[in-house]
């Protein structure tokens, strides 16, 4: 069968076949490469109905894809056959106000639907750093979350109905509006983090929430991250929940403050962003909280002076992860080992233990990320022309993602496996992997569904 | 999107192409994560919708080209339509500067014989007229036989028109001459093209020549400020040219003499749209801004100076692509507030693009606002 004539058929001139096209989606921002013979730009659910179906029918392999902005290589079509372009399904389609809840297709990119819902004084909270440009289809596919999860929860507690296309093309609904159900099994959650190997997300119905009045934001200097971490142990246990709680080693601070020295950042230390939200008082009563806990164990502790001062301290955390290259144009950072998380309590282990990685494999790294909810984003930045510099940082990385597991915790907290993290799954899930693997074969007989992924 | 046509000077020199090494400095494209931060605010992306015309798309051709894939027409589509905005660069987090990769791979690809149709009529246009039009006309025939008999053969000061002002909006030149005339400013004797469709597209060595002429004239001038009311040239002279040039802007030059200019006040409310290459290119924000708050009130576009989105003019994607060029202008035209007389801008290219989207609003150069003060 003509498969080119055929997915013409479908989607018309928003297929591609030229060689340029194929290598830019042959990618995304991991270091997963592996080339598609199709690139389709969907425009609505009965397209990519009929596209799974022909794949299914001839057995060739689709690859959902977004933005491209994962770093586990999701999108990646590890095993050719098509790729699948959501971004163009990109709509809002209802905002119900009075169910708190709005309806969206895939490809609606998470920083512009809260541009429409601000308006409406809410919002959609999962906020992942590539907010600006990552897709809510992404988002649910890789339950993705972001520095606001240590309070609002990561993508799985907002999703109340997905339309999903299933392998042989059949478009089913996994829930309602309902704010409950308890018939049957969750397919929703099923599929969100999924990674679009058991279906493929067309239409999703979001819970919002209201935008909180006010956000106050304290900035903890300490002595070394591991006290860091102790001090947001600590936090937690006094029973105070910031909405964000991040780190930002001396190594990370270094970077931001010879980006912009103007930055109301301490000037030394390793620092810890506690944001508090609610209405003036709570936030009030809670950002007085946590100066009170963490004094003791801080160096400087003290409250943002201004919401532009806030501002400029959360768009310069945003980009943190690539800003190394802006002061040493021989240092590019690789996102590898990048994601891992522990319990809470292991933090400070974690800390320790990532900074001795750094040190054994000689790569220079930055430590930041939610440390309230324990996931740590290790960047360590190599010179690309260097192979032993990439030998070093595929061992580092491996060395960091076993000990995430040794330490009881996860190597992916909120970018995904793909086929960057695959390999360490079967350590990870142990029995439970083989649930997956039968999950997958029951949903998705023939594996044309992102093969290659979640080391199934 | 209109299909970009291999020149014949490609099909000439196919295997000299492949035989040509693909030389780019690697960091400049290895500064590239892929975040796919720049796929957010690429107005070219916007518009076209497939990856390859985004700038992560455009780095990852080139990164491919670099390790050994051969040039072919295959990427001109990607790599044409780049009208080199910059708003990428503006928000790249790794601070990669994606123009000057995207240009020093369009000479990479000329070299290559790897060109377009259009880029191939651009450069014959301007290397055998001296201009980008092919226009055969005297470049000052905007001035009487008169005017131009009495024009100082000597001055520190020299207004470079530019192409578009010369050809196509002369009533820009006079009106900005009237002005420059009261400080001393004359015309060089021979102007030609200042090169910036030339080397934007890719022909470095063509640019060199006439760059050199235009030099050698002004140095018979002996002006050292050249003052210009062309975004493009002024990008061009600034920072392409030597460095022992003095450029200027024609609205940095209005904002230093506003008070021996006497403008009367105007019951006028404007806009202004930021030329890529005025404003986030050399950061020209507030000079603009300045002069038209002195005749008139000032109410901002929806994105502005870093922020500022392209009219869809420049990086030679107009005359290659004028569909996406259209699309892009119509797009900023959405960005214009409500409630204003004019839409006021300090570049010919977009005052073109930006009339040719033809929203309600009238679509003016600063130099005719300053016109009107004056009257």
């Amino acid at each position: 069968m003509d498969i080119t004539a055929e997915l013409r058929k479908i989607v018309g001139e928003r297929l591609s076949v030229s060689p340029s096209e194929l290598y830019c989606y042959s990618s995304d921002a991991s270091q997963v490469k592996g080339m598609p013979d199709y690139v389709v730009r969907s425009k609505s659910t009965d397209e990519v109905s009929r596209i799974v179906r022909l794949a299914y029918e001839n057995e060739i392999p689709v690859t959902a894809r977004g933005a491209g902005t994962g770093l586990a290589g999701g999108a990646v079509p590890v095993g050719g056959g098509i790729v699948l372009d959501m971004s163009g399904m990109n709509r809002i389609l209802e905002i119900d106000i009075d169910n708190i809840q709005v309806v969206v297709e895939p490809g609606i990119i998470q920083d512009t639907l809260n541009d429409a819902l601000k308006p409406y004084g809410f919002f959609f909270p999962p906020n992942p750093g590539s907010s600006a440009m990552c897709t809510i289809g992404g988002m649910i596919a890789y339950n993705a979350s972001g520095m606001r999860c240590v309070k609002y929860g990561t993508t799985r507690n907002y999703v109340r109905d997905l339309e999903v296309v299933l392998a042989d093309g059949t478009v089913i609904h996994t829930g309602s509006k309902m704010l409950k159900s308890a018939a049957g099994y969750d397919l929703t959650q099923l599929i969100i983090g999924s990674e679009g190997t058991l279906g493929i997300v067309t239409k999703a119905s979001l819970k919002i929430a209201p935008l909180p009045k006010i956000r106050k934001l304290v900035i903890a200097s300490f002595k070394s991250a591991e006290v860091a971490g102790q001090a947001v142990v600590k936090t937690f246990s006094n029973g105070v929940i910031p909405s964000a709680c991040e780190i930002l080693d001396r190594v990370s601070l270094q970077v931001l403050k010879r980006c912009d020295p103007e930055l109301a950042l301490p000037s030394e230390g390793d620092v810890i962003l506690f944001e508090v939200d609610g209405t003036e008082n709570s936030a009030h009563e809670a950002a007085e909280q946590i100066i009170e806990v963490c004094s003791p164990l801080a160096i400087s502790i003290k409250l943002a002076e201004s919401e532009k001062e806030m501002a400029d301290i959360w768009a310069a955390r945003k980009l943190v992860g690539a800003a190394v290259s802006r002061l040493d144009p021989t240092k590019t950072r690789i996102y590898v080992g990048e994601d891992v998380g522990v319990p809470i309590k292991k933090i400070p282990e974690l800390l320790r233990r990532a900074q001795e990685i750094s040190e054994k494999f000689n790569l220079p790294a930055m430590k930041y990320g939610h440390i309230g909810d324990g996931n740590l984003h290790l960047a360590l930045f190599i010179d690309v022309l260097n192979k032993d510099e990439w030998d070093r940082l595929n061992r580092a990385a491996d060395m960091i993602h076993r000990t995430a597991i040794e330490l009881g915790g996860t190597v992916s907290s909120e970018h995904g496996v793909g086929a960057a993290r695959g390999q360490y799954m079967e350590a990870q899930w142990g029995p439970a992997l083989e649930v997956m693997r039968a999950i997958k074969k029951a949903l998705d007989p023939k594996g044309i569904l992102n093969p290659g992924k979640l080391g199934l | 999107m209109k299909e970009s046509r291999v020149s014949k000077a490609r099909e000439k020199s196919e295997t000299k192409g492949k035989e040509l090494p693909f030389e780019i400095d690697p960091r400049s494209v290895y500064k590239c994560v892929q975040c796919g931060t720049c796929r957010s605010v690429c107005p070219v992306f916007d518009v076209v919708g497939w990856e390859s015309a985004n700038t992560r798309g455009r780095m990852l051709i080139i990164k491919s080209l670099l390790e050994g894939r051969p040039p072919s027409e295959d990427v001109l589509s990607s790599l044409s339509t780049c009208t080199t905005c910059g708003i990428c660069a503006a928000k790249c987090p790794a601070g990669a500067n994606p123009p000057d990769v995207v240009e020093a791979a369009r000479a990479q690809l000329v070299k290559c014989g790897v060109t377009t149709e259009a880029q191939e009529k651009l450069k014959a246009a301007i290397t055998t007229s001296g201009n980008s039009f092919g226009e055969t006309r005297s470049r000052l025939h905007w001035l009487s036989d008169k005017e131009r008999s009495k024009l100082p053969e000597k001055s520190d000061y020299v207004y470079f028109v530019g192409c578009f002002d010369s050809y196509r909006y002369p009533e820009f030149a006079k009106k900005t001459f009237e002005v420059l005339q009261r400080f001393g400013v004359t015309l060089l004797p021979d102007e030609q093209c200042c090169a910036s469709p030339l080397l934007r597209t890719g022909f470095r060595e063509d640019a060199e020549k006439i760059m050199e002429h235009n030099l050698e004239q002004i140095r018979k001038v002996g002006a050292h400020t050249v003052i210009t009311g062309c975004a493009g040239c002024y990008t061009t002279l600034k920072n392409n040219y030597p460095e022992e040039l003095r450029v200027i802007s024609l609205p940095e030059f209005l904002a230093e003499h506003l008070e021996e200019l006497n403008l009367k006040r105007l019951d006028l409310t404007v806009t202004y749209h930021d030329p890529c290459h005025l404003g986030r290119h050399n950061k020209v924000y507030d000079p603009p801004r300045k002069v038209i708050q002195a005749i008139c009130t000032l109410k901002e576009m929806k994105n502005i100076k870093e922020n500022s989105r392209c009219c869809g003019g420049g990086g030679g994607v107009r005359i290659g692509y004028p569909d996406i060029s259209l699309k892009l202008a119509k797009k900023r035209i959405e960005d214009v507030p409500e409630g204003v007389d004019y839409i006021v801008t300090s570049c010919p290219l977009c005052v073109r693009n930006l009339r040719d989207a033809a929203g309600d609003v009238e679509v003016i150069d600063i130099i005719e606002l300053v016109a009107m003060a004056l009257e």
